[in-house]
C-alpha cells in the first residue's frame, strides 16, 4: 500500500478488507494457556490423592494444592505476554478476557488467605469453598470466553465446571461432607473436561489455520 | 455532503486506522504485514496520525529489540467514525 489519494468505493473496500485481516485471533485460542492449567491442577489433584492415600488421609497433603496457583500463576502471564508480542496485537476481547481471568485471580487469593485465616484464627476448615470456586468461578469465566469468542468447547467445557460448582456448593450448604475419595475424582473429571478437552480443540484448530 | 477528513482520505492512513479501530493495539511489524507496506512510508503515515492526535505510539524493548506499538485514541475513533459516515452518504448506503 502506498500513501496515495482514493476514492469513495475503494476507501469502503480497504476498510472491509482490513477489518477483516483483523478478526480476533485471541491468545486464548491456541490453547496453550488452558493446558498448562489443566494439565497442572490434574498432576495435583493426583499428587494430592496419593499421598493422602500413602499418609492415610493426613491432612498436610492438601498443602500442595498450593503449587497451582504458585506455578499456573507464574508461568501463565508469561505464557500469555508471549503469545501477544508473538502475535503483534491486543484485541478487544484480549482486554475484556484478561480483565475476567484477573477477576478469577485476585479473588483466589482473597478466598486462600480468608479460608487461612480461618483455620488458624478460628479452627474452622472452610476448604470446601475453594472446591466451589475453582468450578464455579473458573467455569464461568470460561464460559464467557466461550460465548464471546463463539468457542462452542470452551462453552460446554465452562458449563460442566459450573454444574460441578453449583453440586459443591449445594453440598456445603446441605451440610454434605467433601470427602477426598469423591471430591478430588470429580476435581480431575472436572479439569479434564473445562481445560484439557478444550485446551486440544483450539490447539487442533489454530495449526489447522497456520 | 460531508467533507472527508484528508488525513484518513489517504490508502495507506485509512488502512492503519481501520486495523486498529478494530484491535486494541497493535505493533508496527503486525501492521506492515497486514497493509503490505514499506517500513519507511509506513512509518511517515504512523508519525501524521499521532501528529493528528489520531492514534497513540510507545516505543519499547521487548527481547531486546525495539517494538513500536500503537493505538487508536477517543479523538482518532471520532475521526473515524465520521469518515465513515461521510463516506457513507457519498455513496448513498
Amino acid at each position: 500500500m502506498e500513501d496515495r489519494k482514493i476514492s469513495q468505493a475503494e476507501s469502503l473496500a480497504i476498510i472491509t478488507e482490513m477489518i477483516d485481516r483483523t478478526k480476533s485471533h485471541s491468545h486464548l485460542c491456541n490453547g496453550s494457556i488452558l493446558l498448562l492449567w489443566g494439565y497442572l491442577s490434574v498432576a495435583v489433584a493426583l499428587a494430592v490423592a496419593i499421598l493422602l492415600w500413602l499418609t492415610n488421609g493426613h491432612p498436610a497433603a492438601n498443602w500442595l494444592w498450593f503449587l497451582i496457583w504458585i506455578v499456573g500463576g507464574t508461568f501463565s502471564p508469561v505464557l500469555a505476554r508471549r503469545h501477544r508480542v508473538r502475535a503483534g496485537t491486543k484485541s478487544y476481547f484480549d482486554k475484556v478476557s484478561s480483565g475476567v481471568w484477573s477477576i478469577v485471580g485476585y479473588s483466589a487469593i482473597v478466598i486462600t488467605f480468608v479460608c487461612l485465616g480461618l483455620l488458624l484464627f478460628g479452627s474452622y476448615d472452610c476448604w470446601g469453598a475453594m472446591l466451589f470456586f475453582a468450578f464455579g468461578f473458573v467455569g464461568f469465566a470460561e464460559m464467557v470466553d466461550g460465548i464471546l469468542l463463539g468457542v462452542k468447547p470452551l462453552i460446554a467445557g465452562g458449563a460442566i465446571g459450573l454444574l460441578a460448582g453449583i453440586v459443591t456448593l449445594c453440598c456445603l450448604a446441605g451440610g454434605v461432607v467433601l470427602s477426598a475419595w469423591w471430591a478430588i475424582p470429580l476435581f480431575i473429571v472436572a479439569f479434564i473436561c473445562m481445560m484439557i478437552i478444550p485446551g486440544h480443540i483450539l490447539k487442533a484448530n489454530a495449526k489447522e489455520e497456520l | 455532503m460531508k467533507e472527508l477528513d484528508p488525513l484518513l482520505h489517504s490508502q495507506l492512513r485509512l488502512a492503519v486506522m481501520s486495523i486498529l479501530m478494530n484491535l486494541e493495539e497493535a505493533d508496527f511489524v503486525y501492521i506492515r504485514r497486514q497493509t503490505n507496506s514499506t517500513a519507511g512510508n509506513l512509518s511517515v503515515q504512523i508519525d501524521k496520525l499521532a501528529a493528528a492526535g489520531y492514534i497513540m505510539v510507545d516505543r519499547s524493548i521487548v527481547h531486546r529489540r525495539s517494538r513500536t506499538t500503537c493505538r487508536v485514541t477517543p479523538q482518532g475513533r471520532q475521526a473515524f467514525e465520521r469518515y465513515v459516515a461521510a463516506i457513507k452518504e457519498y455513496l448513498n448506503i
